[in-house]
């Protein structure tokens, strides 16, 4: 009987420091996947922002403007068949 | 001899045996009570100190939503940064200039800052908030002791001055300040998480205890604004007070079929992703805060009214002759004497003894009921921080003067936007929730005010204006017909009314077929020879209303002057 009660004593506490150990390394890869998360949202901001700035009517205006002569079309109309 | 030197090493073997037992059991002792006290008597003390070296409730900030236009273009974004901050009772001095040096800060500055917080005892203060990832990096990779990261969020706006005032500002710690971070401040922010960690001495996790809270980011709040439109009536705007050394100057551009804002622009405006220069006069949303009489742009709602009361149909006439008329001690004056107008001619020429005529046939009752129906005085329109609701005499306070000039737009305040509110009205003869966000929930039904063929009649009235005699003819778009009406008002002073300051102003609707757009120019106190809302104000509606009906593809509801096809004329 004695016996029996030191085995599942024992089992507890090699369970326990399983646990403790499983937890440690799930925390270790939240926190890795956290940084990431981190990183990609980072990265995302910045194409987000850059694209913005890329497709920005001002700069479009300016570009098509100075750079390709456009105008916007007056009273006169041409049209192409 | 040599038995009894035997026996007497060996009582002293013995002896010394005991002893050495003796004192090793006291220390064995010795040990097991110290090692009962501390974990009975002094426990719950060292737990507590370890607690609070180790052990951290850590605030796991939420990322704010972000703001997009209609089209799904990003007007607000937050990007993660991180904060950091130091303790002066753990750092080590030497390691001071590597980190000052990272940061571009002065070492002399940052170790006296340091040795003065220590000695006050401080164990915290912010080394510098919303540095980029990268830095936060070269700092972390110092392994200094005492200098920690924290995430962080950094709000960034990427139409910059283009919707400054609009969308307003968030503080470093999140709070919407302005605008409409202000306004949705709650369904942005999201909700911060909490959780409790065990740390190491570079601050990082070693140990998660517990969460209390998971983190939730806050809604993308999309907004009815058309980003290109917008851009499109800053820069005309821009250009018109600048062009006319202008105090400043509005626009606000609704759809008249929805109700929705397209583009609603204020100057002078800021950057708000760079806020060392900022002025607060900058943040001024103009089109929303600031009030103006809004002159004759009323003058259609007492014609509408005129209309309305069946005494009137457009080709009534009203006899102008001499040119002015005494109400009271006061005389009302049209630019010259204009003799018998019919109502169009009244509108057409812009007559304050016409519609004086008019509001006193139809009554201050019927007058004022029209004006508080399309909101004139009545209520904020947008809900927005700041946001005025003007002022409209109610009618028992009309004497016969303040109803010949509230006929006329004097004695009343309004803002820009609800004046384009009002003029909503002439797309049908109903009045739409004038509404910033995208939402299914908003009451998208009509709310009638005259009737449709009361605003189609002063629809026609409006389009005289910007004929050749009308006073706005600049606000002309060639392709299609444009309705408006221009306004030139006073600005009031200390000594009420002065000489040389004016608000000009033009408000209008085209296409007058099937108006799409609602648009209301002011530019408040030009400079120079111009002032006239026809002159300074109606060619900044003509620009912004081309380029934006052409943008939205409506189809021109008017011949063009010419058409050519490739090879020749037709």
């Amino acid at each position: 009987m004695n016996w029996g009660i030191w085995g599942l004593v024992l089992i507890s506490a090699f369970i326990q420091v399983a646990s403790v150990q499983w937890h440690r390394d799930l925390l270790q890869v939240w926190q890795q996947q956290s940084a990431l998360k981190l990183t990609l949202t980072q990265e995302n901001t910045r194409l987000v922002l850059e694209k913005s700035a890329l497709t920005a009517p001002g700069r479009i205006d300016k570009i098509a403007r100075q750079q390709m002569k456009m105008h916007a079309p007056q009273s006169t109309r041409v049209l192409q068949p | 001899m040599s038995h009894i030197e035997a026996d007497d090493r060996k009582s002293l073997t013995d002896w010394r045996l005991v002893l050495v037992l003796v004192a090793f059991s006291a220390l064995a002792l010795a040990i097991a009570v110290r090692l009962v006290m501390l974990h009975t008597v002094e426990q719950p003390f060292l737990f507590e100190q370890g607690e609070k070296r180790t052990v951290r409730d850590e605030v796991q900030l939420a990322s704010r939503g972000d703001i997009l236009d209609r089209r799904g273009r990003p007007l607000a974004v937050s990007t993660p940064v991180f904060t950091l901050w130091l303790n002066p009772q753990i750092i080590n001095l030497q390691q001071i200039p590597a980190v000052a040096n990272i940061l571009g800060m002065s070492t002399s500055k940052l170790t006296k800052r340091v040795r003065r917080a220590a000695s006050e005892g401080r164990s915290f203060f912010y080394l510098k908030r919303q540095v980029s990832p990268a830095v936060a990096k070269d700092i972390t990779a110092q392994r200094v002791a005492g200098v920690y990261a924290e995430d962080d969020f950094r709000r960034f706006y990427p139409a910059a001055e283009v919707t400054a005032q609009l969308l307003g500002i968030i503080d470093v710690d999140q709070r919407g300040q302005e605008g409409v971070e202000l306004a949705y401040n709650k369904y942005l922010k999201g909700h911060d998480g909490a959780r409790r960690v065990v740390k190491d001495l570079y601050g990082n996790v070693v140990k998660q205890l517990a969460v209390k809270s998971h983190p939730e980011s806050g809604s993308a709040l999309q907004l009815t604004l058309d980003l290109r439109l917008q851009y499109i009536a800053y820069r005309e705007l821009k250009a018109a007070v600048q062009q006319h050394k202008a105090k400043s100057g509005s626009a606000v551009m609704l759809d008249a079929k929805t109700g929705e804002v397209l583009a609603l622009v204020s100057r002078p405006s800021y950057n708000p992703n760079n806020r060392s220069q900022l002025d607060a006069r900058q943040m001024r949303n103009r089109a929303l805060v600031d009030v103006l009489e809004p002159g004759s742009t009323i003058k259609p709602f007492t014609v509408a009214a005129a209309l309305e009361s069946g005494k009137f149909n457009p080709d009534s006439i009203v006899n102008t002759h001499p040119g002015y008329v005494r109400v009271g001690k006061k005389t009302i004056r049209d630019h010259r004497n204009y003799g018998e107008l019919d109502l169009t001619s009244v509108i057409t020429k812009s007559s304050n003894v016409g519609t004086t005529q008019l509001a006193a046939e139809v009554g201050a009752e019927s007058l004022w009921q029209l004006l508080s129906d399309v909101g004139i005085g009545q209520s904020d329109v947008l809900g927005m921080p700041g946001e005025v609701v003007g002022s409209l005499p109610y009618p028992e306070q009309m004497d016969d003067l303040r109803l010949a000039t509230s006929s006329f737009g004097y004695g009343m305040s309004v803002s820009a936007l609800q004046l384009a509110r009002a003029y909503s009205v002439f797309q049908n003869g109903c009045q739409r929730n004038i509404h910033l966000v995208k939402n299914d929930a908003i009451d998208s039904s009509c709310h009638r005010i005259i009737s449709e063929k009361t605003a189609a009649q002063v629809r026609q009235m409006l389009e005289t204006v910007t004929s050749d005699r009308g006073t706005g003819s600049r606000a002309r778009v060639p392709g299609y017909r444009v309705g408006g009406k221009t306004g030139t008002a006073h600005k009031v002073g200390r000594g009420g009314y002065e000489d040389s300051a004016y608000t000009a102003v033009f408000a209008g609707l085209a296409p007058l077929t099937d108006p799409d757009l609602v648009l209301v120019v002011v530019v408040d106190e030009p400079q120079g020879k111009e002032y006239y809302g026809g002159e300074v104000a109606a060619p900044v509606f003509s620009r912004i209303m081309q380029q934006s009906l052409n943008l939205r593809q409506i189809a021109p509801d008017q011949p063009l002057q010419s058409l050519v096809m490739r090879g020749g004329e037709i």
